[in-house]
């Protein structure tokens, strides 16, 4: 049992925790669908650790869990960009890129490995969308207290788990195999436990942020 | 040359700590951003206030101005030729019976000149204010009482008058006439209460009235609420509170305050 609470889905469950506390009243079905996305999360997760226990490989999980990922992050993004007029096309040209991407690369790999390729091209995705938004904020005329502003500290979770595991994903191959030498754990997990405690650390905050600003 | 494992886990640690840093940089850079553009808006909004309080002053002046030249005509030229019209009808010997008429018209002038020379007064701000506020106001009063049936109740609490804010009473004491106009005109009210308070930072002054009141929220929806909208712009300028309480059937409140140290 004790083997299910790692660094990693601790982060987690406390997020999703928060989450439910803070957003199941939520009038917006964007955040509403972030505790939905932060139950994923953690199901997934269990289900790799049990997978792993079990001496199974759990990459095809994983491989599935990326679409629900990239649809979900890519929804939010739409959902902030929409406050500045823009369209769905871009949202559904993207998703459709996405999903031709992670095809053509589980049928290279026949299906036997984990969409790394898929998973950084979708990661420089998101730190360009990240960055993108900065500039909107930037842009814009309307001034915003970003200390507290939600969405804001979402993209800040968002660019930081991706931009920060994009040495990672390059070295995926190799770190798969690899073992750090004065450490059980391998580097790829160390990484991102700390991304995820990153992000979760960001994302709990927004959810606070959000449900202060609700009340 | 050969890079061996340690190296490459060690580099690849390397590379995902910059590309932490990187994003931590760009998350100051952006607060910094927005605090500046808050600091830039702030200064905005101070420069167009201070421009829309010079333009009110300004027009504030002009309009003084034509008071004040209106106020000397009539007070100079028809104060004089009414004078003349005095003189000249004492100055007339006839019989009884028409001079018992002279009497009356020149009765009469001696009126249009009384009532020419307060209402001069009266439109002549500056030289209102100058004794204080509250006697501005009193003699507005007074000038209301001669000529309609109001039960009027005035209370001055004030203190003292500051010469250097002798533009802001004038101000208040516009917007007091403004005030008072609107009851006349649309209140059907048969009671008026007036206070003017004085504290250590500020100068308030308080109009209940009797009448049929309003919904505040329906005269700005029908856009009837222009007159209301403006005394409220010319409160602001002055860095003033402005509230109204009304109910229909209620009557109407209204407080003005406004800094004065």
């Amino acid at each position: 049992m004790q083997a299910f609470f790692t660094v990693n889905t601790t982060a987690e469950l406390i997020c999703l925790l928060i989450s439910v506390f803070c957003l199941i009243g939520d009038k917006n079905k964007y955040w509403r669908a972030l505790v939905l996305y932060l139950f994923l999360v953690c199901i997934v997760e269990m289900g790799g650790i049990y997978l792993r226990l079990a001496h199974k490989q759990n990459y095809t999980l994983y491989t599935c869990f990326l679409v629900i990922e990239c649809t979900m992050i890519s929804c939010f993004f739409y959902h902030l960009y929409k406050k500045y007029h823009h369209k769905p096309s871009l949202l559904y040209s993207w998703l459709g890129l996405f999903l031709l991407i992670y095809t053509a690369e589980l049928f290279n790999n026949n299906f036997s490995n984990f969409a790394s390729k898929t998973a950084t091209f979708m990661s420089v995705v998101f730190v360009i969308a990240s960055l993108y938004y900065y500039m909107l904020i930037l842009k814009d005329e309307h001034f915003r207290k970003l200390e507290s502003y939600p969405p804001f500290w979402i993209v800040n979770g968002i660019l930081f788990f991706y931009f920060g595991s994009t040495a990672c994903n390059v070295f995926f191959d190799y770190l798969l195999h690899e073992r750090a030498h004065s450490l059980s754990l391998s580097t790829r997990y160390i990484t991102f436990n700390i991304l995820n405690v990153l992000l979760y650390s960001c994302w709990s905050y927004a959810f606070i942020c959000r449900y202060r600003q609700r009340n | 040359m050969q890079i061996s494992s340690k190296e490459l886990i060690i580099l690849i640690f390397i590379i995902t700590f910059i590309f932490l840093i990187a994003p931590l940089f760009l998350i100051i850079y952006i607060f910094l951003y927005n605090k500046k553009k808050a600091k830039h808006l702030e200064e905005k909004e101070v420069l167009k206030k201070t421009f829309e309080l010079e333009l009110l002053k300004s027009q504030i002046e002009v309009q003084e101005h034509i008071l004040q030249t209106i106020a000397s005509d009539l007070h100079d030229n028809i104060g004089q030729l009414l004078s003349l019209t005095s003189m000249t009808l004492s100055s007339i010997k006839a019989d009884h019976l028409r001079e018992e008429k002279i009497n009356t018209a020149a009765e009469l002038t001696q009126r249009a000149i009384k009532e020419l020379r307060q209402l001069s007064k009266k439109m002549n701000g500056q030289e209102l204010i100058k004794k204080s506020l509250g006697h501005a106001i009193a003699y507005e009063l007074d000038w209301l009482s001669k000529s309609l049936a109001f039960d009027v109740q005035f209370k001055d609490n004030t203190t003292h008058s500051i010469s250097a804010h002798a533009d802001k009473e004038l101000i208040l004491f516009r917007l007091f006439q403004e005030i008072l106009s609107n009851i006349l005109r649309h209140a059907q009210a048969s009671q008026i209460k007036i206070t003017i308070d004085q504290t250590k930072d500020s100068l308030s002054l308080c109009v209940k009235d009797n009448g049929k009141g309003f919904v505040l929220e329906e005269k700005i929806t029908a856009g009837d609420g222009l007159g209301l909208f403006n005394l409220q712009k010319r409160t602001l300028m002055m860095d003033g509170n402005f509230i109204i309480n009304s109910n229909p059937g209620a009557g109407t409140e209204i407080q003005v305050s406004i800094p004065y140290k």
